[in-house]
């Protein structure tokens, strides 16, 4: 399923003392299949943005085109669309609202009035995608979960609607290690197994560097980059000048490339790095072996 | 959707204006008595006096004048609501029936009394969202607690009160903002708050109510943690950074509002109320 934006501004509070304009001129697309990261300085615009593209938010100036249809069109079914294209907020955790899980996640499909067997099958599809055991977590009580595992309740909650796009706001943001890392699985195995499109929204460097292929660069309101992650990323002072950073293993590998290891620049996330210091280290013996 | 755009109850707008710098004692009485003129107007050439005046103070203050009544526009459908009940329903011995409607009966009295209700509750909701707009909650909160001081020796604790009202006002905002966001991960998943029935519309609420009072008191408890955190005990003990000064422009209101309550208790004696 694709996404188009054309040319979209927004402003908040409208008509008041307090208007300000948050998207200026937005336009980019996003291609069946693909898995975009978003990143930015905070109150760049981005989850604004992100709530266009499941229509939560309806352009007043500018389009948004999801498979073509236009969300501000009167005859647009803004229900299904949103059930195509999911949402998964910051925080999702604070809006699990159902005593169990297994009715949390049940939530979405049951507002597309499917019958009850139907509904089951995708909470324990949904489940098993996101790594909660059904028989274990269905009747589990939300408050008994752990950060992470709520978090991964969260999401199934949206997996649930079967959605083709999943536009994700900073689901990692204030996780432990081991929970961040679980989400991480998640999303890739969301992409390469079930083939679902993905933004991915973030301000951890290294989670975008993971995953996205291709990379949307806000900064007050406007997009300053699009490119795959490489090249943008590579653009290292642009990103410094408006607050933004290298992934934390790109830092490491040019500081030891300026102190005399001879490594390939570009480094993005730590299994490259690994691979290539080990086969830096070799090389050297090799060469001392040989002097 | 955006919620918060029609709340202005609780909002400061910055700003310079005379209104602005006035002592926060001054305007919160002179909203107090402009109140009590607005309970005993009940004539319509009063309440044409109280909407000069005000219409006077909303441009000396610098609000644009559609922000000021902008909060009332969630409340419009209940005061149309309110207005149709009066108009059928207000028993009035000695009336002229207007039109009569199935079994209603439309009386010139119901009329008056639907306007009366009407104009007072948006007069009301104009002064106390003025007085909110040109006063910071700091040198609110100053204010009235100085204000009910006096009522300190009679065991009234007016620190806690003043506190607990402040942090009301500052929490609408923050749960509209809660109400908001809720509403929207529903959305997301599939829920339409505008489509079906009242009664289907009514039912799609409930599961919105109970993650918001969650974090309501989730809210609350940092805020009590926070509080503690800084050594906060009450009243008690307590010193002010900013003390509280009249100067001339608080004169100059005081004199305006003096003139302004002649004016109208003299409307209100000479002119027949409508009701």
């Amino acid at each position: 399923m694709s996404i188009e934006v054309l040319n979209l501004s927004h402003s908040y509070k409208i008509g008041t003392p307090f208007e300000h304009k948050v998207l200026h001129d937005v336009s980019f697309s996003i291609a069946d299949g693909q898995f975009v990261g978003l990143i930015g300085p905070t109150r760049s615009g981005k989850t604004t943005l992100a709530q266009y593209l499941n229509a939560l938010y309806i352009p007043r100036k500018g389009k948004v085109l999801i498979d073509g249809e236009n969300t501000a069109d009167r005859r647009a079914d803004l229900v299904t669309i949103r059930h195509r294209v999911g949402y998964v907020f910051q925080n999702p955790e604070y809006q699990l609202f159902a005593p169990t899980v297994g009715e949390d996640i049940a939530f979405g499909p049951t507002n597309q009035n499917l019958p009850r067997e139907e509904i089951d099958k995708l909470v324990k599809n949904a489940m098993e995608m996101v790594g909660l055991d059904y028989e274990t977590f269905k009747t589990r009580d939300i408050f008994a979960l752990s950060g992470g595992q709520k978090r991964r309740a969260a999401i199934a909650g949206v997996l649930a609607c079967r959605p083709k796009v999943l536009v994700l706001d900073d689901i990692t943001a204030g996780l432990d290690p081991r929970g961040r890392e679980e989400i991480m699985d998640v999303v890739k195995s969301l992409h390469q197994q079930q083939n679902i499109t993905i933004l991915f929204i973030s301000n951890s460097m290294d989670d975008v560097a993971l995953l996205a292929e291709r990379l949307l660069v806000m900064d007050n309101g406007k997009i300053i980059m699009d490119g795959p992650t490489r090249e943008v990323f590579a653009r290292t002072e642009e990103l410094r000048a408006i607050g933004l950073e290298l992934p934390e293993v790109s830092i490491i590998v040019d500081r030891l490339r300026s102190a005399g290891f001879q490594l390939p620049a570009g480094i993005l996330t730590v299994d490259e790095a690994i691979s290539e210091i080990a086969a830096f280290l070799k090389d050297k013996e090799a060469r001392e072996q040989w002097s | 959707m955006e919620l918060t755009k029609n709340i202005t109850l609780g909002v400061y707008l910055p700003g310079e204006t005379r209104v602005h710098r006035l002592d926060p004692r001054t305007k919160i009485i002179g909203a107090f008595i402009l109140i009590v003129l607005l309970l005993l107007a009940r004539s319509y050439a009063a309440y044409g006096m109280v909407t000069l005046f005000i219409a006077f103070l909303v441009f000396i203050s610098g609000i644009p004048p559609g922000y000021a009544l902008r909060g009332l526009k969630p409340m419009l459908p209940v005061l149309l609501l309110m207005w149709i009940f009066q108009l059928f329903l207000h028993q009035s011995p000695d009336t002229a029936v207007l039109f009569r409607w199935w079994i209603f009966e439309a009386t010139e009295a119901g009329l008056h009394m639907g306007n009366l209700i009407i104009l007072r509750v948006l007069f009301l909701f104009t002064v106390t969202t003025l007085l909110t707009l040109t006063t910071s909650v700091v040198s609110l909160t100053d204010g009235l607690e100085n204000l009910l001081k006096p009522l300190r020796s009679l065991g009234l604790p007016s620190h806690e009160l003043v506190m607990t009202l402040v942090i009301a006002l500052r929490f609408v905002l923050i749960l509209a903002e809660e109400l908001e966001k809720i509403m929207k991960a529903q959305m997301a998943r599939g829920v339409a708050f505008d489509r079906g029935n009242f009664i289907q519309k009514t039912r799609k609420i409930f599961p919105v109510f109970l993650p918001l009072f969650i974090g309501a008191f989730k809210r609350a408890e940092e805020l009590i943690v926070a509080m503690d955190a800084r050594s906060y005990t009450g009243g008690k003990g307590r010193t002010k950074m900013k003390t509280l000064h009249m100067g001339r422009v608080d004169l100059a209101a005081a004199l305006i509002m003096l003139f302004f309550t002649g004016l109208m208790i003299y409307v209100i004696v000479t002119y027949e109320p409508f009701i």
